[in-house]
């Protein structure tokens, strides 16, 4: 009892005790929100059954792949281009735009809202549009910081074997560190997911997630915007997982272990 | 006695000086390299580099590979002595760096571009067996041991056809019987080809002096910047590729002085 209420540095608690630790602590929430449910913050039973019903109604699906379908395109749109501006940063001549974008993170959206408005006439492209602005930025953050620190001896060694400056950025920034790159989508993908809503409320009709916790704000269907909440929380979970499996199953080397004992290659295996 | 000939000279250290700062690393380090021949047999150079901990080993060895540039001086190699380039030496760090993301063979593979195909793959795995990692050629650096990423980064640079291999401290964190595994690959490194020469950089002076034809003792004295205190041509000694140097009395009494001199 002792041990999981003291600092543990080298010794690992195992997966059983941190389960068991986890449903405690989720039970007591629960119970907590239980008794004191309101109006305003619903009690668990109501949000379990809003979900629910939000999860087995009749728009569910379309809803979701609505923003699913958003949320990929700005990912896709925003992993190329700030994939180019990081590794143009690469050459002296371009490293000042990195920067210059890098620096756009401390700019908020709602103020430009009314120029993308009025530069960008079609629902859908503008929300593309604040996708891309508000990931790109963390997105060549992240990534000039891993380029970054790269250690010295990994480009000293591609000039011991002779490799021409081309070969090296190749070898040692695109290639070696691909696996920094899934892990840079992974963590804006959170960024991304958590955007959605307010991005998915400037073209309503196209419907989405977003969309259907503005609905239900609207009407103060607390149930429901809990319900939905709820949803986008369990499946960011889910994708960021997924992204997770992934990372060690394109590319073992990042954990050996792991990726000898991943589910996927055992279903493949079979 | 052994039979032994010094040919052309392949590797000059002229008054290297070293500063950062204002505050003086090496001071005049001057050495010279020449082509061992050897009747009926392939004999390169191994040169140790001998000093103690923080004495500026690592800065010379940047010098010598051609990534740090000296304050004064210069670093010549090659029988037609010209200023050496960077990339233009193989270099062995400490801590043994690979292409992380590539697989032992990948590794090698990508060091040797001379040739293709399956002609490529047989010598990898031939040189792959001389340096006991057959095993590992499937397997990625992260799951390789010390030692084992040692030998593939000597081997890289090997095939990527470096007769000037640097070696920063190849003894060090080994146990007794690694380094003698370690100085029985060097002398095969070196006896390679004619042209290869090794230049060790280590603390550990007895393990680099066993295998070393010339030992080079580097000192700060007086805290003007290190600099070579003597030259131990183990060559004109008659030490130099016996194998069991470490018994001989002269040998002990080598490692001595170079102990009394750092």
């Amino acid at each position: 009892m002792k041990k999981i209420f003291s600092p543990r540095f080298l010794e690992s608690v195992s997966v059983r005790t941190m389960l068991i630790i986890g449903i405690i602590q989720i039970a007591i929430f629960l119970f907590i929100a239980q008794v004191n449910g309101n109006e305003l913050l619903p009690k668990p039973t109501g949000i379990l059954n809003s979900s629910w019903k939000i999860i087995t109604g009749p728009g569910f699906l379309d809803n979701f792949f609505a923003t699913l379908g958003l949320i990929l395109k700005g990912m896709v749109i925003s992993i190329t281009i700030s994939l180019a501006i990081v590794y143009l940063a690469l050459i002296p001549a371009f490293k000042g735009i990195a920067i210059f974008v890098s620096k756009l993170r401390f700019l908020t959206y709602t103020g430009l809202l009314f120029v993308f408005t009025i530069l960008i006439k079609d629902g859908s492209d503008i929300k593309i549009s604040l996708l891309l602005f508000g990931i790109i930025p963390y997105f060549v953050t992240s990534l000039l910081a891993y380029i970054g620190d790269i250690p010295k001896k990994e480009y000293e060694l591609c000039y011991s074997l002779k490799f021409s400056t081309w070969k090296t950025l190749y070898e040692v920034v695109i290639k070696g560190k691909l696996h920094l790159v899934l892990e840079v989508i992974r963590q804006n993908f959170a960024i991304a997911w958590m955007m959605i809503t307010s991005v998915e409320g400037i073209c309503m009709s196209e419907g989405g997630l977003g969309t259907m916790m503005i609905k239900s704000n609207k009407y103060l269907k607390m149930d429901d915007v809990f319900g939905v909440l709820i949803v986008i929380l369990i499946l960011g979970i889910v994708f960021d997982y997924l992204f997770d499996v992934m990372k060690v199953w394109i590319f073992p080397y990042t954990d050996t272990t792991r990726y000898n004992k991943l589910w996927i290659n055992k279903i493949l295996r079979r | 006695m052994i039979e032994y000939k010094k040919e052309e000279l392949i590797l000059s250290v002229n008054n290297v000086s070293l500063a950062y700062d204002d505050k003086p690393i090496l001071k005049d380090i001057n050495m010279q390299v020449h082509n061992v021949t050897r009747p009926g047999m392939t004999q390169g150079q191994i040169v140790a580099i001998c000093g103690r901990s923080g004495c500026g080993k690592t800065s010379l060895f940047k010098l010598l590979s051609g990534y740090n540039k000296p304050n004064a001086g210069d670093i010549k190699v090659g029988v037609d002595q010209h200023d050496v380039k960077t990339g233009e030496m193989g270099v062995v760090p400490q801590d043994y760096p690979l292409f992380n993301h590539r697989t032992i063979m990948s590794n090698l593979s990508l060091a040797l571009t001379s040739m293709k195909g399956k002609e490529k793959i047989d010598l990898i795995k031939q040189y792959a067996e001389h340096f006991e990692i057959t095993d590992q050629l499937d397997k990625y650096p992260c799951d390789l041991s010390g030692g084992q990423k040692q030998r593939v980064s000597i081997l890289q640079q090997v095939l990527a056809g470096n007769k000037f291999i640097l070696l920063d401290e190849p003894f060090s964190g080994l146990d007794t019987i690694m380094k003698d595994k370690v100085v029985d690959l060097l002398l095969k490194v070196s006896n390679l080809d004619e042209m290869n020469t090794l230049v060790v950089v280590s603390h550990d002076i007895e393990s680099s002096c066993a295998i070393a034809d010339t030992v080079l003792v580097l000192a700060n004295k007086n805290n003007e910047g290190s600099t070579v205190v003597k030259t131990y041509d183990l060559l004109d000694e008659g030490l130099a590729y016996h194998k069991g140097i470490k018994e001989l009395p002269r040998f002990r009494e080598i490692l001595s002085e170079i102990k009394g001199l750092i």
